[in-house]
């Protein structure tokens, strides 16, 4: 039932992000033509399909951000704490499922808006490669992961209802920002997940192997904050 | 349930920075009675059952709840599913209509009651379909307790749980913490309504500034307590008047009021060696207890 109260506690955020980034995404896919065929002679559907992934990945950062506030810091506040600790359930099972649920929802959050924009270009005589999507979507998943325990270790680390939200998304302008500099962009994960490094301008295609190290060292990293988020949880006192 | 105490606390403290909330707490609640738990706000009454509960660690000392030591965490969820607790707050979660957050709850209690489910339901008026963010105070209160009461603890702690109940309210919530006692159900609850406890407490702990001031059984205090009144032609000072059981003495003009924990008898006698014009022993509630005890300390 610890899931059923994680998912009721962020039900409404989930779908509301899940409509608006899909309808964002898809509004692009659609209608995004004609803007791109007026100053590029690439094959337009590559170029709307990946205009939405890009769309995609910020929007899913943003909504992984403030999916991802909540938890027993945020009950404490509300006052609801004492009730959830006095359960017979560990702190660590708690922050478990809140990562599950939590983890389940960031990938519905890109599957579906990526496969609704296959829909469409589909539909719209626009066929994309599904190894493309699979690249695009293993880049937002991967390196995304980072952004998802970045927030959850924040809001496990600062109090307030609003404060935990405005320093997460502070955190991701700041890394936006820090890394945008052209000697720092290829540190940048923001960069990573948008796959611009593996960008062949002129097909207009993610090209080369998949990087797994990079991968792995993104997920290695959100592994160790989502450890840490737990760890501070524990010793937290309420 | 063993005849030893439910809660025990060895030296129990904790500080914040600099400020001692609980300090060097000797407590020993008996098992199967109702055992208020007193003290001016800020006393550290719900920091005490905070520790009691892991849910804040000790700086020092240690205590035992049922049996199990309080600062581990692996008993601590075991130790969990035997004690039922009611927050001060009573904040439950605002995005779970009532229906939802009974279901929620029941899940973790395999031995949960649903005729007293039924019952609270009831008699407290529960919409089972409103999100708990549109209930009153009080109508959250009553679910509280309803989530404690339908479960089959050991050991129920409640901070004060009448806060926000109508007369009716409070009434329902006294009998049932009265009936949940006698089925052997140990209670332990704070309260400032002196009024409540009087009613059906079987012991008082009282806590002023993090220390315990009273720990003793109400019958005990009932008949211990005593106020004596005395007339002096002249009156005697207020020294020869010091003695083990006095807590205060107050004199005005030929008047002096002798408030004692114990040996009234020894007060009286003292008293009758100044020829007292007038002596008045009279029994002290627990109202009057608490007054002088926390204006002592």
């Amino acid at each position: 039932m610890l899931w059923y109260k994680a998912w009721l506690e962020t039900r409404p955020r989930f779908l509301i992000c899940l409509i608006g980034i899909t309808a964002l995404c898809s509004f692009a896919v659609y209608h995004g033509d004609h803007q791109a065929l007026s100053y590029t002679g690439a094959d337009y559907y590559r170029y709307v399909l990946l205009s939405g992934h890009a769309m995609l990945c910020e929007s899913w950062v943003l909504a992984v951000t403030l999916l991802m506030m909540g938890g027993l810091l945020r009950e404490k506040v509300a006052g609801a704490s004492s009730f959830t600790l006095a359960l017979p359930v560990s702190r660590r099972r708690l922050m478990a499922v809140r990562i599950g649920v939590g983890l389940l929802q960031a990938f519905a959050l890109a599957i579906v808006p990526w496969s609704v924009m296959f829909f469409i270009g589909s539909v719209a005589g626009k066929t994309h490669s599904i190894t493309q999507a699979a690249f695009c979507l293993a880049l937002l998943l991967g390196g995304g992961l980072l952004f998802f325990a970045l927030a959850l270790l924040i809001s496990s680390l600062v109090e307030g209802e609003y404060t935990a939200p405005v320093v997460s998304f502070g955190i991701v302008i700041a890394i936006a920002v820090l890394f945008s500099d052209r000697a720092l962009r290829v540190y940048s994960p923001l960069a990573f997940i948008t796959g611009f490094a593996y960008l062949d301008r002129h097909t207009w295609l993610l090209t080369g192997p998949v990087p797994w190290l990079h991968l792995a060292t993104y997920l290695l990293l959100a592994a160790a904050l989502t450890a840490v988020s737990v760890k501070v949880i524990e010793w937290r006192q309420f | 349930m063993t005849e030893s105490a439910v809660i025990e606390t060895n030296d129990l403290s904790k500080s914040y920075g600099g400020v001692r909330a609980v300090c060097g707490l000797n407590l020993s609640v008996p098992p199967s009675c109702i055992t208020a738990f007193l003290g001016l706000n800020g006393a550290g009454k719900s920091t005490t059952v905070k520790m009691l509960l892991g849910m804040i660690e000790p700086s020092s000392g240690e205590g035992r709840v049922l049996g199990s030591p309080i600062g581990d965490p692996a008993q601590s969820v075991a130790l969990r599913r035997r004690v039922a607790y009611v927050s001060e707050n009573k904040r439950l979660y605002d995005y779970m209509t009532v229906e939802q957050i009974i279901r929620f709850t029941r899940s973790f209690y395999p031995d949960w009651r649903a005729e007293v489910e039924r019952d609270f339901l009831h008699a407290y008026e529960l919409p089972p379909d409103r999100k708990i963010k549109k209930l009153s105070k009080g109508m959250r209160t009553k679910l509280a307790l309803l989530l404690a009461f339908a479960r089959r603890p050991e050991l129920l702690i409640l901070d004060e749980p009448s806060e926000g109940l109508d007369p009716v309210g409070i009434e329902q919530l006294l009998e049932s913490l009265v009936s949940r006692c006698a089925e052997g159900t140990s209670i332990f609850f704070s309260s400032h309504q002196i009024p409540e406890v009087e009613r059906i407490a079987d012991h008082i702990c009282m806590l002023d500034k993090g220390r315990l001031v009273i720990d003793a059984a109400m019958d005990d205090l009932r008949q211990s307590y005593r106020q004596i009144d005395l007339v002096f032609p002249s009156v005697p000072d207020e020294r020869e008047f010091r003695m083990a059981g006095v807590e205060s003495i107050r004199t005005k003009g030929h008047q002096m009021r002798v408030f004692a924990s114990r040996n009234a008898e020894t007060v009286m006698e003292r008293a009758r060696s100044f020829y007292p014009s007038s002596v008045e022993v009279s029994p002290v509630g627990l109202r009057d207890i608490f007054l002088e005890t926390i204006k002592e300390n």
